[in-house]
C-alpha cells in the first residue's frame, strides 16, 4: 500500500515549516521512529520521524522550499501494519 | 541513589504483581508510542506532552495507592492516567476530541480525569496541582475519610509560587498529601541546575518541614516501596511527605520541541537506563518470565492499542448544544 506521509503539524506558530534536507534515499527501507527528513519551523531545526515502516518511494517535499502542515512530503510503500 | 542500571531488587514479590507493574509501564510506553505516530500522521489533533521512559514513577506511585485514593497531575499525565486505572479508550477518545472521552471530549491530552477512579482533571498550569492537593488532603483530615492525596509535578515545578505555597500549607496542617516530584531534569528547555541552587529537591522539602528522599525514579520496585512508606505515613496522620524521584524525559517538552539542549552522552546514558527493561531484565533471571512471555505482553498490548485507535476514530464528537454543559461561570 503507498502511503501518502503528510508533513505533521510541528511548527509553533505558523503553518509552514522550510524542508532543508532528506535524510533517506528513494529505494531505501525505513522503519516506524526513523528520522527521514530535516526542517526548520518558525523555533528550530527539526527532524520529521516516519509514522510508518517501509520503502521510500518518492520524495515530494523538496529541499530549499517551504511546505505547508498537511502537505504530502514523501510516498512510502507499506506493507500494511 | 542506586546507580542508574543497579539491578532491581524484586526478591520480596510475587511472580504476579511484578508481571501486574511490567504490563502497567509497557502499556503506558505503547499509549504513548502510539500516541505519538497518530500526531505525526495528523490523525490526531493538538499537542502532546510525552512521558516515555518515566513510567516506573507513575506505576510505582499509583500502585501504592488505594482505589479510593486521589491524584492531581500535570499537562504530562497520559501516564499518571493509566496507572490509576483509566481505560485506553477513555483516554484515546478524549485525543480524539469524541464526546465519549473521559472529559466529554472538551479537555483534550492535558485533561485526564476519571472522577470514579480518583482522578481530578489533570492541570495543565505548572505547580497548579500543588495547592489543590494541599485543600483536598485537608479535606480528607477533616472528614477523617482516611484517604490520602497524591500530587505529581516536575522539577520545573520547583520554582513557581503555587508551589511553595502549597507545600507550605499542607506542611503547617499536618494533611496526608504525598508530594511527587518526578525530577526528569528538564523544565521545558531549562535544565534544573539552572533554577535551584540546593544539590536536590528534596533539601527544599525538608525547609518545609517535610521529609523526603531522592529515589531512583526508573527503579519501579524503589519507587513502589518508597511511595509505599510515604502513604502509610500520610494514613497514619504523619503526613505530608514527599518523594524526589530521578528519571529522564526522552522526548521533548511537547511533540514539537527539537529537544537539542539535552548532551547527546547524558541521552544514550539514560536511554540505557530504561525502567521497562531493567524490570524486565530481574524479571527474566527470577524465572518470573521468559522473554517471548514479555514480547507477548506488549504485543497484545499493540493489538489492543490499534483495536481502540479504530474505536476513538468512530466516536461521536461533542455537538453544539454540548457547548453550554459543565460550564460553571
Amino acid at each position: 500500500m503507498l502511503y501518502k506521509f503528510k508533513m505533521p503539524d510541528l511548527s509553533t506558530t505558523g503553518d509552514e515549516v522550510d524542508v532543508k534536507q532528506w535524510l533517506v534515499n528513494v529505494g531505501d527501507r525505513i522503519t516506524r521512529g526513523q528520522a527521514i527528513l530535516e526542517i526548520e519551523t518558525d523555533k528550530a531545526v527539526m527532524e520529521v520521524e516516519s509514522p510508518v515502516e517501509g520503502v521510500l518511494r518518492e520524495w515530494v517535499a523538496q529541499p530549499d522550499t517551504t511546505v505547508g502542515v498537511g502537505t504530502i512530503i514523501a510516498h512510502i510503500e507499506t506493507a500494511g501494519r | 541513589m542506586n546507580s542508574p542500571q543497579a539491578k532491581i531488587d524484586i526478591d520480596s514479590y510475587e511472580a504476579g504483581f511484578l508481571l501486574g507493574l511490567y504490563e502497567c509501564m509497557v502499556q503506558i510506553r505503547e499509549f504513548e508510542e502510539g500516541v505519538k505516530f497518530l500526531f505525526l500522521e495528523g490523525t490526531m489533533p493538538g499537542t502532546i506532552h510525552q512521558c516515555q521512559g518515566q513510567e516506573a514513577c507513575a506505576v510505582g506511585v499509583c500502585t501504592a495507592l488505594e482505589p479510593t485514593d486521589w491524584i492531581t497531575s500535570t499537562f504530562r499525565g497520559h501516564g499518571h492516567a493509566l496507572a490509576k486505572g483509566l481505560s485506553v479508550d477513555e483516554m484515546l477518545f478524549e485525543l480524539f476530541g469524541a464526546a465519549t472521552g473521559c472529559a466529554g471530549g472538551k479537555g483534550g491530552s492535558m485533561h485526564m480525569v476519571n472522577m470514579d477512579k480518583g482522578m481530578i482533571p489533570s492541570i495543565a498550569i505548572v505547580a497548579g496541582g500543588v495547592p489543590v492537593a494541599a485543600g483536598m488532603a485537608l479535606a480528607f483530615k477533616m472528614q477523617q475519610t482516611g484517604q490520602v492525596a497524591a500530587c505529581f509535578f516536575g522539577d520545573g515545578a520547583i520554582a513557581e509560587g503555587a508551589f511553595h505555597e502549597g507545600v507550605n500549607m499542607a506542611a503547617i496542617w499536618d494533611v496526608p498529601v504525598v508530594f511527587i516530584c518526578e525530577n526528569n531534569q528538564y523544565g521545558a528547555s531549562t535544565h534544573v541546575s539552572k533554577v535551584m541552587r540546593a544539590a536536590t529537591i528534596a533539601e527544599r522539602l525538608s525547609s518545609y518541614g517535610i521529609d523526603g528522599r531522592r529515589i531512583d525514579g526508573n527503579d519501579v520496585i524503589a519507587v513502589y516501596e518508597a511511595a509505599r512508606r510515604a502513604v502509610d505515613d500520610c494514613r497514619a496522620g504523619r503526613g505530608p511527605a514527599f518523594l524526589e524521584l530521578m528519571t529522564y524525559r526522552r522526548t521533548g517538552h511537547s511533540r514539537r520541541d527539537a529537544c537539542h539542549y539535552q548532551p547527546k552522552p547524558e541521552r544514550e546514558q539514560w536511554l540505557e537506563n530504561d525502567p521497562i527493561v531493567r524490570l524486565g531484565q530481574a524479571l527474566i533471571e527470577a524465572g518470573h518470565a521468559t522473554t517471548e512471555e514479555l514480547d507477548a505482553v506488549r504485543k497484545h498490548i499493540l493489538t489492543s492499542f490499534d483495536d481502540a485507535v479504530e474505536r476513538a476514530k468512530a466516536q461521536p464528537q461533542p455537538t453544539l448544544a454540548d457547548l453550554t454543559t459543565h460550564v460553571l461561570a
